[in-house]
């Protein structure tokens, strides 16, 4: 019945003394199928290696891509460094039209889409779960209404909506003011336009999960809705909240590239990998592919990763798949 | 006056077709300590009186007439809060099948803390004395280890007994407990019965019993009441009823009772089942079962009639007794 903590009889920890959270984790099914899962052991390394290179961009790029100093217009697009004839060590990923070093822009524009792609899903699952809980959990006229509204949000396409919100703030506000708020806008739009996915699927596990006894078990024991909804409910809809959440992210990055490559979202200077990929686009028939093919192997590995980690969770959420 | 008085209720479940009554003029009383055995076949509506004691009943149910007094008070007046006050806190429930009444991504320390600190102003720490305590009145061995696993990694008699310790957590005045044992095999059942008894007699809680099994409560519950098809057809006291069962309803679960049954031979039954509540018959809802059937059973509603310390809700039950009168009259 649970996916998770399944003991086997013989390494049940003797009585007297409680597991810690270390012990039970390597018991768990996940570490379980997780140390059988090739494609599960590469995605997530290469997911960490990421994330590593996010966080400690400042620390591993040689150059500050946001600093206009460092940038010299006559090192603009040299090829990467293993081209002989043209290329330049200095520049390992060769540079890009205005001269800045690839691989440190590269670096720092994952930087950008990760932060954009993760806080946008924080900001749908908030949204998502709230609404779901409380849908799911009250039904009736208040179900029907928080439903209706995610519907119509969700026949509004995400890119129409950002394209319309973006260009809309862009055209009053001016470019300068945009460009300064561009990521928070972008989590916004983002986050905003997507919630239904979380809302839907949430509703739907509580509507399962509310029918069980120990939900009356706890209205017996006379907790309010909100502890009931939130501190019982809730933690029981967490394996599909963790699903979603892998592709989820992954969508929201592919949105933020596409918002970009379409010019509306990160600002040149400080390029996203999506905006990266634009910017290229320009020069891809003067030869200079590696501006728009590098940043778009990146994106592609990231978002590939995701997914495959994502797919591996499901599956080991999945009680029904569960082999032993 | 006494701690619980249920007065003519009745309890309807709004459906497409119309309101169906779950629950029919049901009154009885449950004094302090006292053990109520509540008993009927599935369906009867055992189940729906339980929770509408806790005004719990769920959507499109709803208590559509009568009163459930605790001590004094009409449960129905009470306020969403003063509700809550009462649930889990005065009266308290457990229910049939342990493994689904715990949940399964809380230990169990972290559900018994949270009913504590749900109402009573009380530090987790001392919470947690609290919960060891009453784990260890539930004779749960070794409770400070127990008390931070999940409910999956302990046996279902263990699971129940948790189940109990968090049911008597508040110190209640009543607990309702709604086939407590049904998903036990019988030896832990005798035991969980018996731990039940106990700790009921020691705090001096009242206990009222849901249940299909006479044998529970012939052994267990002073009172007991028979229901059938949403109504009391016969209450009294618990041995009256177990040693000279009147309607003959009880009289034929009495004799359905494997004991009962001559070896050899195929186990006494009552013929047929019980109608669904939509379909219930004209007059007594007994009637196309009964072997006594007469032309009143059809007509009309047996109203009570006092036999002994019991009432019985049945004609023939009725006509004896006025045939004794006139018998003793004479």
């Amino acid at each position: 019945m649970t996916t998770e903590n399944q003991t086997p009889a013989d390494k049940m920890p003797a009585a007297g003394q409680a597991p810690g959270l270390l012990q039970r984790m390597k018991e768990s099914h996940v570490w379980h199928s997780f140390t059988r899962d090739r494609v599960a052991q590469l995605s997530l390394t290469i997911f960490m290696g990421y994330v590593l290179m996010a966080l400690f961009a400042p620390a591993i790029a040689p150059f500050d891509p946001y600093d206009a100093t460092q940038i010299d217009i006559m090192n603009s697009e040299l090829p990467p460094s293993w081209d002989e004839e043209m290329g330049d060590p200095q520049f390992w990923l060769g540079t890009d039209a205005q001269g800045r070093d690839l691989w440190s822009t590269i670096l720092y524009g994952t930087r950008i889409s990760l932060t954009i792609g993760i806080c946008a899903v924080l900001l749908q699952a908030t949204i998502g779960i709230i609404i779901g809980l409380i849908a799911g959990y009250r039904g009736g006229r208040v179900d029907s209404i928080l439903m209706r509204f995610a519907d119509v949000q969700l026949s509004f396409s995400t890119m129409m909506v950002a394209i319309v919100v973006l260009a809309v703030f862009q055209a009053s506000f001016g470019t300068e003011l945009y460009q300064d708020l561009a990521m928070i806008m972008l989590v916004l739009v983002i986050g905003i336009a997507e919630w239904p996915q979380y809302a839907r699927t949430i509703r739907a596990s509580v509507l399962a999960e509310k029918k069980k006894e120990y939900v009356d078990a706890a209205r017996v024991m006379g907790l309010g809705q909100m502890r009931i909804m939130f501190r019982h409910i809730l933690p029981n809809t967490l394996s599909p909240i963790l699903v979603i959440s892998t592709v989820q992210v992954a969508n929201a990055i592919i949105s933020e590239a596409s918002l970009s490559f379409l010019g509306l979202g990160m600002p040149v200077s400080q390029p996203s990998l999506g905006s990266l990929i634009s910017s290229g686009f320009e020069y891809i028939f003067s030869g200079a592919w590696w501006i728009t093919v590098i940043p778009g192997i990146v994106l592609v590995v990231l978002i590939l990763v995701m997914n495959l980690l994502g797919d591996w969770l499901r599956d080991v959420l999945n009680p029904k798949l569960y082999k032993g | 006056m006494p701690l619980l008085e249920v007065k003519n209720l009745e309890v309807s479940f709004g459906l497409r077709s119309g309101d169906v009554k779950a629950l029919r003029n049901i009154s009885f009383t449950l004094d302090r300590g006292e053990r109520l055995g509540l008993v009927g076949e599935s369906g009867a509506g055992k189940s729906v009186l339980g929770f509408s004691i806790l005004n719990l009943i769920a959507k499109p149910g709803r208590i559509s007439g009568g009163q459930i007094l605790f001590e004094g008070k009409d449960l129905a007046d009470l306020s969403a809060e003063e509700l809550r006050n009462v649930r889990g806190n005065r009266i308290s429930m457990i229910f049939q099948d342990p493994m689904m009444t715990l949940n399964p991504v809380l230990t169990i320390g972290q559900q018994m803390i949270e009913c504590l600190q749900a109402h009573r102003k009380i530090s987790k720490d001392n919470a947690r004395t609290i919960a060891i305590q009453k784990l260890q009145q539930v004779q749960i061995p070794s409770p400070e280890t127990r008390i931070d696993q999940y409910p999956h990694e302990l046996s279902g008699g263990m699971r129940q007994r948790v189940v109990i310790a968090i049911g008597l957590l508040m110190d209640p005045d009543i607990i309702i407990a709604d086939e407590p044992t049904t998903a036990l095999d019988v030896t832990i059942q005798a035991e969980i019965m018996e731990l039940m008894v106990e700790l009921c007699e020691r705090n001096n809680v009242a206990l009222i019993l849901i249940t299909h099994d006479l044998g529970v409560v012939s052994q267990v519950t002073q009172k007991a009441i028979v229901m059938y098809a949403g109504r009391i057809i016969e209450q009294g006291p618990t041995r009256e009823i177990i040693n000279d069962a009147q309607h003959p309803y009880t009289q034929g679960l009495m004799n359905a009772l494997p004991q009962m049954a001559i070896p050899g031979q195929r186990l006494n039954q009552i013929r047929g089942s019980m109608p669904g509540l939509q379909k219930i018959p004209t007059g007594c809802a007994f009637n196309p079962r009964c072997d006594y059937l007469r032309d009143a059973c059809t007509r009309e509603l047996p109203g009570y009639t006092q036999s002994g310390n019991c009432k019985v809700a049945c004609h023939m039950v009725a006509e004896l007794k006025q045939a004794e009168q006139v018998s003793e009259d004479i």
